[in-house]
């Protein structure tokens, strides 16, 4: 056969892949060093370091919750799905206030505690959203995101009931985090910013290997498992790791909203629905989302001259008219 | 693509049950080959579809065996399976919003390395899948834009760009004009003659796949009522004992066999 392939635009290369991993690479080195350097005070060494320090953990988060928020629309061909609607964001929350309670207890580092007792409340609540909405080898999208629902409102309840036997100098701290907030003291726990670090970027890695299989999963479960998906051991694989990414995210950040459903949406309005391409570009997309949110924050809080702003406001806010936008326009919200 | 001579797909008393003790398939025989157009017809619930799903490897029979090529079809991984035998499902959906071009390769999964990078050679199968089925005109348009007719050659391009030896259809025409119906088939009956494949496929157009294929399989309640050849199935009475209706078989000029009618 010597004919032309059909049409090369069709074709994510690896070449092509190459090229968008360069340059997001480079855009996004770019963002923190921006973000890092605006803000009124006389800039020091130190600052910097502290600043540039937020924005790394600011890029980690915003990169897990987008890949994670990208990888769950394509496992359940939902594009509503989200760790934060899913009820796996709160799981994970419930994990983190049972590590910092234990860790004050048992008098064990933050960083041991939190990340592993998050990823076992992410991953339960997975578990459970996932049995509640599975009958007979499917998912049902429907039951998913009420499961979801529910979870969310049973895993809040937790959340107040852990509050209310805190130090009340204690609470207010928590209350902070449980909006998302990007982490300003990380600089002093650098072992926490590189294990989370290092399992977003593994967990990242895995995703980026699943691209093509997603977009056959787009075709449905009977045909992608005819065109050699394993579809259940996939949904398994997937849901340990977007709870991997998730929980990362939230021991560091909270739960920070919307952004899983935001910017995969954005950049599949952009470059289209190809997986093997969006996974490498939702990550650095949310990365620099989430730069650019809390610098803004921090900007806002500077001028105001107030506290300042958690980032999981201004998510919450652009992502909740967003998610209605997509529920109105996208005939049943793309749910089949 | 035409070298694969030789492909056979069996069932042999396959039993299967979604609940314990209620059996939907009840010890089903079936054969295909190479070369050879196979239409599992019957009416609705008598386990078409579960049947199907057995032979795709999906549904484990409770009993029975399903082999291919003399190799239990569980025995194979999906990837193995997916470059052997090929799916086209109902009624073609997709949840993004993938083009024509997109979907049909990402029938190459099986083929490509760990990341799903498709290949030169990839897009030209592709691209010769696409020909073969006459979606190339349409290959840059979404899957939402096309005709019902349009869609489902999109799919069985898909499928094709697996290079299966088998191929699996389940009912590709119910939501088909006519003259989509019988291109359809015409298609099924080109990839059995000129490029040797195995084709199965679930239908309730019984007119069609008695002009279109080779054997039969009538099925009633999780059995088989009778199977073999066009001739010796198109018979009043077996009809009858499948639909559980009255038949009138009308001899028309021009056409080979009767037309089946319901009384």
């Amino acid at each position: 056969m010597t004919q032309v392939p059909v049409t090369s635009s069709h074709a994510v290369t690896g070449r092509k892949l190459l090229l968008w991993l360069a340059w997001l690479s480079l855009a996004t080195a770019v963002t923190a060093v921006l973000c890092s350097l605006v803000g009124q005070y006389h800039l020091t060494w130190k600052t910097w370091y502290f600043r540039l320090c937020r924005a790394a953990v600011a890029a980690e988060v915003g990169m897990a919750l987008a890949v994670a928020g990208l990888a769950l629309q394509a496992l359940l061909r939902n594009p509503l799905a989200e760790p934060y609607i899913l009820g796996i964001s709160s799981g994970a929350g419930v994990g983190v206030l049972c590590g910092l309670a234990l860790a004050a207890h048992l008098a064990l580092p933050r960083w041991a505690t939190t990340p592993a007792l998050a990823m076992v409340g992410g991953l339960a609540t997975a578990v459970v959203v996932y049995a509640i909405a599975h009958r007979r080898g499917r998912l049902d999208p429907y039951v998913l995101l009420l499961a979801g629902v529910m979870i969310n409102v049973f895993n809040g309840a937790l959340i107040l009931v852990i509050l209310q036997f805190t130090q009340p100098t204690e609470t207010i701290h928590f209350i902070g985090w449980g909006m998302g907030k990007v982490p300003e003291w990380i600089w002093s726990e650098p072992i926490l910013l590189i294990v989370s670090a290092a399992a977003v970027l593994g967990a990242w890695g895995i995703l980026f290997t699943k691209g093509a299989v997603f977009n056959a999963l787009g075709l449905g479960d009977e045909v992608a498992s005819s065109t050699g998906v394993s579809v259940q051991s996939l949904r398994i694989q997937t849901f340990v790791v977007v709870s991997l990414m998730t929980a990362m995210a939230v021991a560091l950040a909270g739960p920070i909203g919307f952004l899983g459903l935001i910017v995969p949406h954005v950049c599949r309005m952009l470059l289209g629905p190809d997986h093997r391409l969006l996974v490498i570009v939702s990550g650095f997309g949310g990365a620099m989302f989430l730069m650019a949110a809390d610098t803004l924050c921090r900007l806002i809080g500077m001028w105001a001259n107030t506290a300042e702003l958690p980032v999981g406001v201004i998510t919450a806010l652009a992502g909740g008219p967003f998610f209605i936008y997509l529920l109105r326009t996208r005939r049943g919200g793309g749910i089949q | 693509m035409s070298e694969s001579s030789g492909h056979v797909l069996t069932a042999s008393g396959v039993k299967f049950a979604y609940r314990p003790g209620h059996n939907v398939l009840d010890g089903v025989d079936l054969a295909a080959a190479a070369g050879r157009v196979v239409c599992v017809l019957g009416a609705n619930g008598s386990g078409k579809t579960t049947l199907l799903g057995c032979l795709l490897g999906q549904f484990r029979p409770n009993s029975g065996r399903i082999e291919l090529d003399g190799r239990a079809i569980g025995s194979y991984s999906p990837r193995e399976r997916a470059r052997l035998m090929a799916y086209v499902p109902q009624q073609p959906a997709v949840a993004f919003a993938f083009t024509a071009a997109e979907i049909v390769l990402t029938g190459r999964l099986s083929h490509t390395g760990i990341l799903g990078l498709t290949s030169r050679q990839d897009r030209q199968i592709g691209r010769a899948a696409m020909e073969m089925t006459g979606t190339l005109d349409f290959a840059d348009r979404m899957l939402d834009e096309l005709s019902g007719g349009e869609a489902q050659c999109v799919m069985i391009a898909r499928a094709l760009a697996q290079q299966p030896s088998v191929l699996l259809l389940d009912e590709p025409t119910s939501h088909l004009d006519i003259a989509n119906q019988l291109k359809i088939y015409r298609m099924m009956r080109r990839l059995a003659d000129d490029w040797e494949m195995a084709v199965v496929c679930v239908s309730h157009d019984i007119n069609l796949a008695s002009r279109f294929a080779d054997e039969l399989v009538l099925m009633r309640r999780g059995r088989v009522v009778a199977s073999g050849a066009v001739e010796q199935i198109i018979d009043r009475e077996i009809l009858a004992e499948t639909y559980g209706v009255q038949i009138d078989l009308i001899e028309s000029p021009g056409r080979d066999g009767p037309i089946v009618q319901a009384r």
